[in-house]
């Protein structure tokens, strides 16, 4: 029984779809066991992150971030006239987020849905307070997110706030600092930092402490000073170059 | 949530007032205080489980104040060919009613021409913005791992519960966030999973015993396993394949992990000060909103279960510290107060009605 397709503007594959099934490259990963360490890096340690900055020359400031599985691109419009007609006084940041439709192990629909915009709203509220919108009214800041692979969602509203804040001073924006930012899971008694997204499932179960949500968070700190640095140095970098 | 407009020295004003000696709100409340909290479970007799809460109804006027209706469904769903999940899972949304003309039309449509009752003042793309931000901010904290209720298996790896949370706004006049989360609280607390028997079809037999043959045979005389145990060794449970409703009148028994549901506390933000249960003028006025969702499974661990900031303030780690362990003090009040009137509502309508019943 045939659904109509409800996508009109693009060319439809089959209905369903699976994925091939072929040799596994690497081993099956075996069940992580409460108590083993952390595969591949240690519990404090993030990913290595590239940045850099001015790769898409249309925009008026971008960067591009690549943490492992996680690639993010981020484009900066603005600042640019409000097209509404009420005035306001303060500048007006608008972030938008898009999944590529390859980015998730599932296909995701090109259509709009709840988790763009909750990764959206989490970097909007990241980046507001330190953006000087008081310079800059009746303007609009459009920032496009685009999530070229996504591993680990919690991974990604960092890394795209990395981007987007190093797409802005890119763009010339006066700010008052750089937003670097880090996720960190609490897996059985540790926390790890930069969590995958296996990590992240595995880091589902356990529970949050009000002493050990205190703990993470001095935790990001202590890293988001180190991203900090990796952030400057790719536009020290950006503008050397230009 | 949604921002009302509000000018300059409105918001000023506003400020201005809260941070005098003493605070001074304006309704007359001290910061700490909530308003009148009604609430209500059982209203919606079709669904498994129901609540409606109503923060700040006026009771001279009849009406007013921040309205939640939460009702939950349950649906089954086959683990292997859809969507479902071996164990079960919990979906959350929310939404709002929209009522086109109260005098002519009675009836209650969501349409897009027609703006809703709770936010007659917002277009319909920052509605479904607002109701993205809302449904998730609910899923993420209700449908997190470590709430999840266990007894929503039907036959281990073939069929489980699919528990539909769906949260209707009826009005905002401020907290609405709290009140989402006291009245998905009060409904997933009343909420009864009806009791499943698995079955196992098998053919009839050439041979002449003198079992009866034919369609359906009970394998289990007791309730089925609501969980899946890796050390079940019976055969019956990896061959149960459908399963049926012993009592189609009982309706069941309750959801598993009912203390653990959390209760929402929003500190609004204004240092040096905060406060409590805004109304839709102060929300305005005020740069940064935090909402702490607390879990008090044991009265002595309280668990942070979730936390949200909202607005374009900013805070230090110092802050944000001293605002926990704050907002832990006030929820478990919230805690208190909530469950004591649900044991309330459970009193009154089992027990209660029961009396009445016998006494008729």
């Amino acid at each position: 029984m045939a659904q109509s397709n409800f996508d009109r503007r693009r060319i439809n594959g089959p209905e369903e779809s699976y994925q091939p099934i072929f040799e596994p490259d690497e081993e099956v990963d075996s069940r992580w066991k409460p108590g083993s360490p952390r595969k591949g890096r240690a519990a404090r340690d993030i990913r290595p992150i590239f940045l850099q900055a001015g790769l898409i020359n249309q925009a008026n400031g971008s960067a591009y971030i690549e943490t492992e599985k996680t690639k993010i691109a981020c484009a900066v419009y603005g600042p640019r006239q409000s097209k509404t007609t009420v005035y306001n006084e303060k500048g007006r940041l608008n972030v938008e987020v898009k999944f590529t439709p390859f980015s998730c192990t599932r296909r995701r629909v090109p259509i709009r849905d709840a988790e763009d915009r909750s990764v959206a709203v989490q970097i909007q509220q990241a980046l507001t307070s330190a953006v000087r919108l008081e310079l800059l009214p009746k303007s609009t800041i459009d920032i496009f997110v685009t999530i070229i692979e996504n591993d680990g969602i919690e991974g990604c509203i960092a890394a795209g706030s990395v981007a987007a804040s190093v797409a802005l001073a890119d763009a010339g924006i006066e700010m008052l600092g750089l937003v670097a930012s880090c996720s960190t899971a609490v897996v059985g008694e540790e926390i790890w930092m930069d969590p995958t997204e296996q990590e992240g499932h595995i880091a589902s179960g356990s529970l949050v402490y009000a002493e050990q949500a205190v703990k993470c968070m001095e935790a990001c700190q202590e890293c988001c000073t180190d991203i900090h640095a990796v952030m400057a140095q790719a536009l020290l970098e950006t503008a050397q170059n230009t | 949530m949604a921002a009302q407009l509000v000018s300059k020295s409105e918001r000023a004003y506003i400020q201005a007032s809260l941070q005098a000696t003493p605070p001074l709100r304006g309704d007359g409340r001290g910061l700490l205080d909530f308003r009148t909290v009604l609430l209500e479970t059982g209203v919606a007799p079709l669904a498994n489980g129901s609540a409606k809460l109503n923060i700040g109804k006026m009771p001279h006027e009849g009406g007013g104040g921040t309205e939640v209706l939460a009702a939950t469904k349950l649906e089954v769903e086959d683990v292997e060919s859809g969507d479902g999940v071996d164990g079960g899972r919990v979906v959350c949304s929310v939404s709002w009613c929209a009522i086109r003309s109260i005098q002519l039309e009675p009836i209650v449509q969501l349409t897009k021409d027609s703006s809703p009752s709770a936010y007659p003042h917002l277009s319909s793309n920052a509605l479904d913005e607002l109701q993205y931000d809302l449904t998730v901010i609910l899923q993420q904290t209700i449908g997190h791992p470590s709430l999840h209720p266990q007894n929503l298996t039907i036959i281990p790896r073939k069929k489980s519960w699919l528990l539909n949370l769906d949260a209707v706004i009826l009005a905002d006049a401020g907290n609405a966030v709290d009140a989402l989360f006291m009245a998905a609280r009060a409904a997933l607390w009343d909420t009864k999973v009806p009791r499943t028997r698995a079955v196992e079809y098998q053919a009839p037999e050439d041979s002449q015993t003198t079992r009866d043959s034919a369609s359906a045979m009970d394998v289990d005389n007791r309730e089925a396993i609501p969980t899946a145990s890796g050390f079940d060794t019976r055969e019956m449970a990896r061959t149960a394949a459908d399963f049926e409703l012993p009592d189609y009148w009982d309706e069941g028994e309750v959801l598993h992990g009912r203390e653990r549901w959390p209760v929402c506390i929003t500190l609004n933000l204004l240092p040096p000060s905060h406060f409590l249960d805004a109304t839709p003028p102060e929300e305005a006025s005020v740069p940064l909103r935090m909402h702490l969702m607390y879990s008090f499974a044991s009265p002595s661990t309280p668990k942070l279960q979730s936390m949200r900031l909202l607005g374009p303030g900013e805070l230090n780690s110092a802050q944000i510290k001293s605002y926990i362990s704050e907002g832990e003090k006030y929820a478990r009040e919230l805690f208190n107060a909530l469950e004591s009137k649900l044991r309330e509502e459970d009193v009154r309508r089992n027990v209660k009605a029961r009396d009445r019943f016998a006494q008729r």
